[in-house]
């Protein structure tokens, strides 16, 4: 197996994760893409992918601190490691440089 | 927890009930989502709620809020949850495992008493489990059983509504020209056929002469059942009268080694008829409902020719069948109106004659499928069984594998002394309950299954004596041996469980700090021991009850005075068939016995005790009454040794004695008559003369079994109204029978050489008419001594460890000067009261068991005192017994012996 990989989907929550820093947790990362792509992601697939990319070592959680919106449950907090960082940081750059092989056509309206 | 509760009371104060998200969907989602995952998730959908409840509405939040629970319920999320600890058990289960089998190797003793009784459980468990599945496959082995039924008549018993009872009485015997008519009438029926059995016929071939019995049939019969033919066709068979179809087993007897087929032979049937071999069939199963040697057509039974116009003479059982796709109610429908056509006439004639209120129907007919007609109670049919049997068995094997339990779970808490230093220590290095639980629980695991092996061995060993108790002929084939090992193998589960469980919790539940400190004093440690030991002895002592009382009423039934003689009497057939000859031979064989001075009397008889009676109902005015009849000769009374309370017996010479009766009390106690002397009994219903006159009277006697009161009835000696001396009576004087039974049968040979001697003894006949509730008493008996052999070896077992936990306390009592009396007393004592309860609780309960019981019997023995004072002695007796060896052992010791490590 090669370098590790990250599914399309993996990369934007590890994204998300990133963007949002101190805040990112499972409802405000949904709300995040949301509001960012205009995209309906659902709760239970983010908070599955945010398990997996904390197998992989991309994110860490700890427990955030109780309020009283969340019927007193306490917030999983997820920050980006430095692995991550890297992680997102090769994945652009492959694309940039896929990118940049690509025959610079205009896209024509047809 | 802790906060999960604080934040429950906080949603309930901040929110309305409608504003709740669902309660369920929230546990459902602890119960699956692994602990480390469940705060943060909760969190999540429980804001994401509180957002939709804003932009949504309550009701659409509350279901968008159940579906993303169950969105979470996903492979991802469980499979998160740690499997660990299970896998930490599988690696324990060789420890487990070893440590059961030294426990066991340790304590044989108690290793045996629980095997022993568990295995005996399980061995009846499979025993009655093939008793309900031979009930079960009764006559399934038929391909055309569900088109086959046997026709019912229901008709009013203007006898049994006298006695109060369900009026309606229903039989399978039915007049001869219904079925032809059926037949020919109704398209619906394929094929129909009678099935007369029962009768017998001297069967002759060369120099083999023997009485066989015959079963009628015709010839669609060998197309509707499913017997194998061996040889023949059965398209063919039955085509002619002089047709004879044989079981191999009669064939062989006959024949040799000589093909059967086409063979002549010579059965009389109201006189000599030549019949020739046409077929080979398979003898019945066991579990067939029809059973039968030899088939001759049913137009060879008597008065057949006569009978077939006989629309009032009901004696042909019936059975149909049907065509694939005809339906039972038309056929109903069709076989009603043809009845009306028929008989209708005739019905209303009878419900006039008989006094039939309206609203019952004179006669009816009903339809047994002919896989019911084993367990269908209504209709008497050879080798019909009620289903409470079935049910009293199962009873019976749950009472003694709930015994065995008890003694698993008794002994596995007493002993729970010596397993506590055990337990401490496994837990200090980290064992969980639920892995002590698991630890425990396989353990009776491995003795339920060690019990199985035996349980099973046990049952293929008692299977023969089984069959012989119950009246079957069960096999362990190997089409129900798997099925039989499945029923061993859940026995044994659900016993390992339910016995396992309890001693399984309460070993686990010991504090290691507690146990491990030591200095725990060790009495009979579990409370719950007493009741169970109590419910134990409580179901051995309704058993002991039982039987004893149905031991007593059998010996009562078989001791009782009759009032009449049926000692060294031989009951001989006069093989002559209901006719004028019959007379005859009783008349030839008395002369030729007469110089025979080992033979004191001989006498004919219409029928003898427990081979059938007939009754006669008559109109006396205006009101129904009924008598038993006996046809009989002078001889038959001092046979008997019939007691006179009034007039004379029999004189030949007397000529109109043959028109006389003698009486017994109660006829004349039902006619009211207060000089039965000055009497005549029109039971003729002679509309000329007077009828009977009573020429004497007898003391009553129980010429029906005990079961029935003593109902009126008389002697006759009117042939042509009473019938035929069909039977001989043969008093043989006191002493050694067999040279005597010699002398007679040969008396009979000379003069009868080609007549097969039949006999029975009277004593016997009478024994027989109790021969199920023998087979009953027996039954009971036997699993009465198993449960009490198991109850008794667990308070063995329990008695032996209640002396070792107090040997010191011996020890110092026996310092103190206490004697040995006091210590077996002191040891004793708590047994005692044990099993006074227990006695105190059985008793009503047998009581009333015992009392319907005894309720089948007119004639019963009162359910005295005494009785149940012998059963708790018993009881008590066998308890002190079992209890007292360790008793006198542990007073015995030396008390130097005990308490010398203090």
């Amino acid at each position: 197996m090669g370098k590790e990989y990250l599914g399309e989907f993996e990369e934007l929550v590890l994204t998300m994760v990133g963007i949002l820093g101190e805040e990112a947790y499972g409802n405000a990362i949904v709300q995040e893409i949301k509001e960012r792509l205009g995209r309906e992601a659902n709760l239970s697939a983010v908070h599955v992918t945010l398990y997996r990319l904390e197998d992989k070592g991309h994110v860490k959680s700890r427990m955030g601190g109780a309020s009283s919106t969340r019927g007193g449950r306490r917030k999983r907090i997820f920050t980006i490691t430095n692995a991550g960082v890297a992680m997102l940081k090769v994945m652009k750059e492959a694309r940039t440089d896929l990118w940049k092989l690509v025959p610079q056509l205009k896209v024509v309206s047809v | 927890m802790e906060t999960g509760a604080a934040t429950e009371s906080c949603i309930r104060l901040t929110m309305s009930h409608q504003n709740h998200p669902s309660k369920r969907m929230l546990r459902f989602l602890q119960w699956f989502c692994p602990p480390a995952l469940v705060e943060g998730i909760e969190g999540d959908l429980l804001e994401a709620f509180e957002y939709d409840l804003k932009e949504v509405g309550a009701k659409r939040a509350r279901l968008r809020f159940i579906w993303s629970v169950l969105r979470f319920f996903r492979l991802e999320i469980i499979l998160r949850n740690r499997f660990s600890i299970q896998f930490i058990n599988t690696i324990m289960w060789g420890n487990y495992f070893k440590v059961a089998t030294r426990n066991m190797a340790k304590r044989k003793l108690y290793s045996f008493i629980n095997a022993i009784g568990l295995s005996i459980g399980i061995a009846f468990c499979v025993l009655i489990y093939l008793y309900v599945e031979d009930e079960k496959s009764f006559d399934q082995f038929h391909h055309n059983k569900d088109q086959i039924y046997r026709l019912n008549e229901s008709s009013y018993s203007v006898w049994a509504a006298q006695r109060g009872e369900d009026p309606m009485h229903k039989s399978a015997y039915l007049p001869l020209p219904l079925g032809t008519a059926m037949k020919d009438e109704i398209p619906e029926i394929k094929y129909l056929t009678r099935f007369n059995d029962g009768a017998t016929a001297i069967f002759r071939y060369e120099d083999k002469v023997f009485t066989e019995r015959i079963t009628f049939v015709e010839s669609d019969f060998f197309k509707m059942f499913s017997f194998p033919i061996l040889a023949g066709s059965a398209d063919q068979l039955f085509k002619d009268k002089h047709e004879i179809v044989l079981t191999p087993e009669i064939a062989t007897k006959y024949f040799g080694k000589d093909d059967p087929m086409g063979k002549i032979i010579t059965l009389d049937l109201q006189g000599e008829k030549q019949f020739t071999v046409t077929g080979l069939i398979e003898a019945p199963p066991s579990n067939s409902s029809l059973s039968f040697k030899i088939l001759v057509s049913t137009e060879n039974q008597f008065s057949y020719e006569r009978n077939r116009e006989q629309w009032g003479n009901f004696s042909y059982p019936t059975f149909i069948q049907l065509h694939q796709n005809a339906n039972l109610t038309d056929l109903k429908q069709k076989a009603d109106k043809l009845i009306e056509q028929k008989m209708g006439d005739r019905l209303e004639r009878w419900r006039k004659d008989g006094n039939i209120p309206e609203g019952y129907p004179v006669f009816e007919l009903t339809y047994t499928n002919l896989a019911d007609i084993h367990l269908d109670t209504e209709v008497s049919w050879e080798k019909v069984s009620d289903p409470k049997y079935s049910w009293i068995l199962g009873g019976i094997a749950l009472l003694i594998i709930l015994i065995a339990s008890i003694n698993y779970i008794s002994l596995a808490l007493t002993t729970s002394a010596s397993r506590k230093i055990e337990v401490g220590i496994r837990k200090v290095v980290g064992a969980q309950k639920k892995q002590l639980v698991s630890q425990f629980g396989m353990e009776s695991m491995v003795l339920a299954f060690v019990s199985l092996l035996i349980g099973l061995s046990l049952a293929f060993l008692f299977l023969p004596a089984f069959n012989e108790f119950t009246g079957k002929g069960i096999v362990m084939g190997d089409t129900n041996l798997i099925r039989l090992i499945g029923v061993a193998f859940t026995t044994a589960m659900v016993v390992g469980l339910i016995a396992g469980s309890y001693p399984a919790l309460f070993l686990s539940g010991f504090l290691p700090a507690a146990v491990l400190k030591g200095g725990f004093t060790s009495k009979l440690s579990a409370g719950f021991t007493k009741p169970l030991v109590v419910f134990q002895f409580f179901l051995s002592a309704s058993m002991i009850i039982c039987s004893v009382i149905m031991n007593r009423q059998m010996e009562f039934v078989a001791t009782k005075d009759l009032g009449f003689d049926h000692e060294q009497v031989l009951v001989i057939p006069t093989q002559t068939g209901w006719n004028e000859e019959a007379d005859k031979v009783v008349e030839q064989f008395r002369n030729k016995l007469n110089t025979e001075t080992s033979v004191v009397h001989v006498a004919g008889t219409s029928s003898s005790f427990n081979q059938g009676w007939s009754r006669y109902g008559y109109k006396i005015k205006e009101e129904n009454k009924s008598a038993y009849v006996y046809r009989v000769d002078p001889a038959y009374a001092g046979l008997l040794n019939l007691e006179f309370i009034d007039g004379r017996n029999f004189d030949e010479s007397i000529a109109s004695d043959s028109t006389g009766i003698i009486i017994n009390e109660a006829l004349a106690r039902d006619m009211g008559w207060k000089n039965p002397l000055d009497e005549y009994l029109n039971w003729r219903e002679d509309s000329v003369g007077l009828g009977s006159k009573v020429i004497g009277v007898v003391k009553d006697y129980h010429f029906l079994s005990l079961e029935r009161d003593i109902e009126p009835m008389f002697l006759s000696m009117d042939k042509k109204n009473t019938g035929y001396l069909t039977t001989m009576l043969v008093k043989l004087s006191p002493g050694e029978i067999s040279d005597k039974l010699e002398r007679v049968k040969k008396a009979w040979t000379e003069l009868y050489p080609d007549k097969p001697f039949d006999y029975t003894f009277m004593d016997q006949d009478v024994a027989n008419q109790y021969q199920t509730y023998k087979r009953w008493m027996k039954i009971t008996s036997l699993s009465t001594s198993f449960a009490i052999f198991i109850a008794c070896l667990g308070l063995f077992g329990l008695a032996g460890i209640n002396a070792i936990n107090r040997t010191k306390e011996i020890g110092i009592r026996k310092v103190m000067g206490a004697e040995l009396s006091n210590i077996f007393v002191m040891l004793n004592k708590q047994y005692i009261w044990l099993a006074i309860i227990a006695f105190a609780l059985a008793a009503p309960v047998s009581w009333y068991v015992m009392n319907k019981w005894l309720g089948s019997f007119k004639y019963a023995i009162p359910m005295s005192w005494e009785l149940f004072a012998v059963s708790m002695l018993t009881g008590l007796v066998l308890a002190l017994l079992t209890v007292s060896y360790h008793a006198i052992k542990a007073a015995l010791i030396n008390p130097a012996e005990t308490l010398k490590y203090e």
